[in-house]
């Protein structure tokens, strides 16, 4: 990974595509192929999971069942909200210091130069593997699953937010100081506003990552919350119950990805129609 | 900013982090953090003992079967959700569900299905990164300049002849992009499944951060950092090899 000057994947792309007439009438109602498209999978997983025992992989509708059962679900509810904790903690220090680092470093080429290098390297080690460090240093419980969090979330934000201060056009900050204003100003009313796509970016990128470092702190420390339900009802060959919580955490993901997206469309329409 | 002087910031930074780590590592002790003077002493007598290099070949020879399995499938799945639309309706749910999925949550599940051994490790490596391979062949695909198709239809070019001339060389440029992106995500799995099942390199990891010395733990996270940045390194130089006018835009990838 390089910190590079042209924007992420997820803004470029020209929709423009063309489709064959028997295709156009689908294109017409996406959300009839994409619903079809859903049956259609948890179909083929009910017809699958007939050659296979339950304690293997159960049919939807035994998960379904299992999503019905009061008991089980306060448990996943304390679960989550303990999980919740080290996810809410660690991904606001990753924001908050990858927020200012990543302006200094977008704005300050020679920063830049001085800390991509390391930040790439570290970033090349896969972030599980720091697990036995965090044994060491922060123990095996709250902190570190904080840290692990931290780490798995802190450069994919950091990268984002470099590549949006890199991308503010000259001329915005060119105006701003020809009229006077300060570095404050500069910082607060013209780069903070012109990175917001890029901060909601990051924000996407983030949540995902620290989600998916949520979960495997719970798994690879000490087991706790969700991550601790996973594993018992791994060893008592529970798979329903494994999958429910599979799919809590895959809704969670889905939840704040769709937050940020609605927030994007409400507030950031005018970078969309860019 | 010329290319002496951003090299030379390189460098300042790289000097001025292994000063602060020589002297936290000093400080703190080789149990909690060795210094990189010491590092370098056991990286040597890691690699004179060979068990090192070992484990990581076998793991990464295991990891290349689930990516090759992710490259065709993802590849393929790419170009046909970017050119017909059925398919971009049919599995972006299924892309999005995936996305955001930890795979280290399915991990408990996979292991009651298939085990500890290569089928569990290869699974979970292709689940990890066939999505980014995906998207980004997905992006490329949809990405083609419809001018250049019209010029080939004008010309008479069959479908097969776009495909080949117009279409493909294209997409080389995001293929490799997908390759490498999800190369990282591949050797991310790895570890990772290989950790939680203690076996193969990642164990080597999880047992080595037992013991009451540092150095051994930092020398496999460089090994792992060097093959990582060596796959890195090779993709993109390929992406540059065979579309160089392409470098810019997919660089941010």
């Amino acid at each position: 990974m390089s910190i590079s000057p042209s924007s992420p994947s997820v803004i470029a792309a020209t929709p423009v595509r063309p489709s064959l007439g028997l295709m156009r009438r689908f294109a017409a109602a996406p959300r009839l192929v994409q619903g079809v498209s859903v049956l259609a999978g948890l179909l083929i997983w009910q017809v699958v999971s007939t050659q296979y025992s339950h304690f293997i992989l159960p049919p939807p509708s035994a998960v379904l069942l299992r999503v019905m059962d009061l008991g089980f679900d306060l448990k996943l509810l304390t679960a989550l909200w303990g999980s919740l904790q080290h996810l809410a903690v660690g991904f606001a220090l990753a924001f908050g210091i990858a927020l200012p680092l990543g302006i200094l470093m977008g704005r300050n080429p020679r920063l830049n130069a001085a800390v991509d290098p390391i930040i790439s390297a570290l970033y090349a080690i896969p972030s599980v593997a720091f697990v036995p460090f965090l044994v060491i240093w922060f123990g095996l419980f709250f902190e570190s699953r904080v840290a692990l969090v931290f780490i798995m979330a802190f450069p994919d934000i950091l990268v984002v937010i470099v590549a949006g201060a890199r991308d503010i056009r000259r001329n915005l900050i060119d105006v701003g100081r020809s009229f006077g204003a300060g570095q404050a100003q500069i910082g607060f009313k013209i780069v903070i506003p012109a990175m917001l796509p890029f901060i909601t970016t990051g924000l996407r990128v983030g949540s995902a990552r620290a989600i998916n470092g949520m979960i495997t702190a719970e798994l690879f420390l000490a087991a706790a919350n969700l991550g601790e339900m996973m594993k018992l009802s791994a060893r008592t060959y529970d798979a329903a119950g494994v999958l429910t919580i599979i799919i809590v955490i895959a809704l969670l993901g889905l939840l704040a990805q769709t937050a940020i997206a609605a927030f994007e469309t409400r507030f950031l329409h005018w970078h969309h129609r860019k | 900013m010329t290319r002496a002087e951003r090299l030379f910031w390189n460098v300042t930074g790289i000097v001025a982090f292994l000063v602060f780590w020589e002297c936290l590592g000093r400080w703190l002790g080789s149990r909690v953090l060795s210094p990189p003077s010491q590092v370098l002493m056991d990286y040597f007598g890691l690699l004179k003992a060979g068990t090192m290099l070992a484990e990581l070949a076998a793991s990464m020879r295991q990891m290349l079967v689930g990516f090759g399995f992710a490259c065709v499938v993802g590849m393929t799945l790419g170009v046909l959700m970017g050119r017909f639309k059925l398919f971009e309706f049919l599995l972006t749910p299924w892309i999005g569900m995936f996305l955001v999925t930890s795979v280290a949550a399915l991990v408990p599940l996979l292991i009651l299905m298939l085990g500890t051994g290569f089928a569990f490790r290869a699974t979970v490596v292709f689940i990890s990164s066939v999505w980014y391979i995906v998207i980004t062949t997905y992006n490329g695909a949809r990405g083609i300049d419809p001018g250049l198709l019209s010029v080939a239809r004008s010309f008479g070019a069959s479908t097969w002849k776009t495909t080949t001339a117009v279409v493909l060389p294209a997409l080389y440029p995001y293929l490799i992009a997908g390759a490498r992106i999800g190369m990282v995500h591949a050797i991310r799995a790895m570890v990772m499944a290989e950790m939680f099942v203690i076996l193969g390199y990642g164990g080597l990891i999880y047992q080595t951060g037992m013991m009451a010395e540092t150095g051994p733990l930092i020398s496999l996270l460089i090994s792992l950092m060097a093959v990582s940045l060596f796959a890195t390194w090779v993709l993109r130089a390929i992406g540059r090899a065979v579309a160089p006018w392409y470098e810019q835009r997919t660089a941010g990838l």
